[in-house]
């Protein structure tokens, strides 16, 4: 059993050489809270880049006839998509759309352009996405449209179009034929991004279901859930739809790229948080180890009489522990200070940047405070800071008593 | 494991050698030792530097191993055991007293003494409880709270004196106790160890070769070259009435008498002529 005089000794210790302690605590905090507010910045960016992302087109996890991801033919439109409404909503889904999507030629006097003619519904959309937002002229669809269209700025000013012109729209039906009819154009989404301002034509589902001539066809279930669940929901939509051959696949199945972007991001930080741990292990060890040395006569002094080796050693990694545990503290209060604070004003990322818009990312980023990773660079400091009483330790508890009295 | 040992030697010493080597070079320290020290006895070993007084003490307080010979102390071969055995041995039965204090220099006074007996497995209230005791009987009762820092070398001396004593142990060891002390300050020391040796009957021996700590022996070992060259016994451990005002008169009458003729020798008398020469011991 350790007997608690040790632990009362190694914090007399720490206490009588506190200039010393502080500053390795100090060290120590400021490693931990500059990895803290790293974290969390990154977080907010990927959270914010994942927000926009999803509000922009995609949705969060998107549910098709098997194989229509990989060939969007009209062929491959959901045959039962009242069924799969109603099993979305089972699951506790309440921010869901119907879409239909076909490839067109949008024809002006002037030129034309191929597009993806998305049909929306005009009432559902906006709980999955921010199109709305994102309208620069014009505005966004109505319930009761009518053959009107929205074009990215791009494809409008290729095509040459103002608010109000017509915009001929000829693509293929379900079985080959060619159909084309008049829209009108209500409004321009200016986004900065270039999947939404080129090559895409948002018009109402109800629109484009006469045009092709699919009542009720559907190619897409578009859903939105909190990030962290959607794996779950994910995995819970394809056993609960295993018999309409459906694919039901997360933005991140879609868009792996962003996936391994946000992967490879994090993999940079968790090789900050190695050079910062590397730091705060040398910074400790050399600590420990001048103390060590410096106290060696009084190592000595214990031993004589009556302190054991292992509680000699067990000083050394309890003063290293308290080290270790002082610094987290300060560098979790002090990290969460400046996260907390740039949480609510925000960080301007477009002094640094220009714009930023082309990733998905706000200017303004807010760092978010993600606990996984708050435990995961905690629990790495207090460890590193333990290994660094450790090499002190054992070198202190192999000391001869009478050779370390005679050290001055 | 410690056995009681009923026979009246708590000390002994048999053909003890030990050697310190410095790179090929072979420097004997102990060369064949003999010696037997009683319980509750009040010896001093004496001897020059380099005669092996501090190296016999170290080995005979468990923090030395020796190249050969028996060292048995309160029944206990020593040299038999291992490291952790020696370091319970001392916690339980030895308690050292060191020339330069050997405080611990980030507990006050009190928890000097008191963290000795929480390594016994006293609780913290019952180790500061005896700290206390032991701090009054040392005269140190209203300087507990004082770091080593804040204490004179007397001062810091008296709290190694109690942290030796506060464990109960058999056996006080004592290497040089007055070596960093004036010789006033010593003197008083040497007083308080006798108290103690008279009071509670722990056997103290005692390593120096400062006169008045020989002069206070109740017996004298001398050493030389690593051996035990000479041993008397000066005066019959019958304890004098003890006064803590005037330290003189606690040493025995021999040093008493040779104080006395010191004090006469370094005043000057009217006539000029000088006082009579001390006689070595």
């Amino acid at each position: 059993m350790i007997k608690p005089v040790i632990y009362a000794v190694a914090l007399r210790n720490l206490l009588g050489h506190l200039r010393r302690t502080m500053l390795t605590v100090g060290a120590i905090a400021v490693g931990l809270s500059a990895l803290i507010f790293l974290w969390s910045f990154n977080d907010g960016l990927h959270r914010n880049m994942l927000q926009n992302f999803q509000d922009a087109i995609i949705g969060s996890i998107q549910i098709h006839h098997e194989g229509f991801f990989e060939r969007p033919e009209l062929s491959r439109h959901l045959r039962n998509p009242d069924k799969i409404i109603t099993t979305v909503e089972q699951a506790g889904v309440k921010r869901w759309s119907r879409r239909l999507e076909a490839f067109a030629l949008a024809a002006s006097d002037e030129t034309t352009e191929g597009v993806m003619l998305i049909g929306m519904e005009a009432d559902r959309e906006p709980v999955i996405t921010d199109l709305g937002k994102r309208i620069s002229i014009g505005r966004f669809l109505r319930e009761d449209d009518e053959y009107a269209c929205i074009l990215g700025a791009t494809t409008a000013r290729n095509l040459k179009l103002g608010l109000g012109d017509p915009v001929v729209m000829i693509g293929y039906d379900r079985f080959g034929a060619l159909v084309a009819e008049e829209f009108t154009l209500v409004g321009i989404i200016t986004s900065g991004e270039m999947g939404l301002d080129r090559g895409m034509a948002l018009t109402n589902i109800k629109s484009l279901q006469e045009m092709l001539d699919m009542p009720d066809g559907v190619t897409d279930i578009v859903l939105r859930t909190p990030e962290d669940r959607i794996q779950q929901l994910t995995d819970e939509l394809i056993f609960a739809l295993s018999d309409e051959n459906v694919e039901v696949m997360p933005w991140s199945t879609m868009f792996p790229v962003m996936h391994e972007w946000i992967i490879l991001h994090d993999g940079f930080l968790y090789l900050f948080l190695a050079v910062v741990l590397f730091i705060v292990l040398a910074g400790e060890l050399n600590t420990m180890l001048l103390s060590m040395l410096e106290r060696t006569r009084e190592f000595g002094i214990f031993m004589a009489i009556g302190t054991e080796r292992y509680e000699i050693g067990l000083m050394l990694v309890f003063e290293a522990l308290f080290i270790g545990l002082a610094g987290t503290l300060l560098g979790i209060v002090f990290g969460t200070g400046i996260v907390l604070v740039t949480h609510s004003t925000g960080i301007d990322l477009s002094i640094l940047l220009g714009s930023t818009s082309r990733f998905y990312v706000d200017s303004l980023v807010y760092p978010h405070l993600n606990l996984d990773h708050l435990g995961t660079t905690v629990g790495a400091i207090l460890i590193a800071s333990i290994i660094a009483g450790l090499y002190p330790a054992w070198k202190a508890s192999r000391l001869q008593p009478v050779e370390a009295m005679r050290n001055v | 494991m410690i056995q009681p040992d009923n026979s009246s030697a708590i000390i002994t010493v048999k053909k003890l050698h030990k050697c310190y080597w410095v790179g090929s070079m072979p420097f004997p320290a102990l060369n064949g030792v003999n010696l037997s020290i009683d319980r509750g006895e009040f010896a001093v070993l004496a001897g020059r530097s380099g005669s092996g007084k501090s190296t016999l003490l170290n080995v005979i307080g468990a923090l030395e191993s020796a190249d050969n010979g028996e060292v048995i102390v309160n029944g206990e071969n020593i040299l038999g055991m291992n490291h952790t055995e020696r370091t319970l041995f001392r916690l339980h039965n030895i308690g050292f007293v060191f020339q330069s204090f050997n405080l611990i220099r980030v507990l006050s006074a009190r928890e000097n003494i008191a963290y000795v007996c929480q390594l016994q497995g006293m609780d913290k209230k019952e180790s500061e409880g005896i700290a206390d005791h032991w701090l009054n009987e040392v005269d140190m009762g209203h300087l507990g709270y004082r770091r080593p820092d804040q204490l004179s070398g007397g001062q810091q001396q008296r709290v190694a004196v109690a942290r030796a004593l506060a464990t109960n142990p058999k056996i006080v060891l004592a290497d040089e106790p007055t070596a960093n002390l004036d010789t006033q300050t010593g003197q008083r020391l040497m007083c308080l160890l006798q108290q103690l040796n008279d009071k509670f009957g722990t056997t103290f021996l005692i390593s120096s070769h400062d006169p008045d700590v020989k002069n206070a022996a109740r017996r004298l070992i001398k050493l030389a070259d690593g051996q035990v060259v000479r041993k008397w016994e000066k005066i019959p451990p019958a304890p004098p009435p003890i006064s803590k005002a005037c330290p003189i008169k606690n040493l025995p009458l021999a040093g008493r008498i040779r104080q006395f003729l010191r004090k006469k020798r370094k005043r000057p008398s009217k006539t000029g002529e000088k006082g009579p020469t001390p006689r070595r011991s």
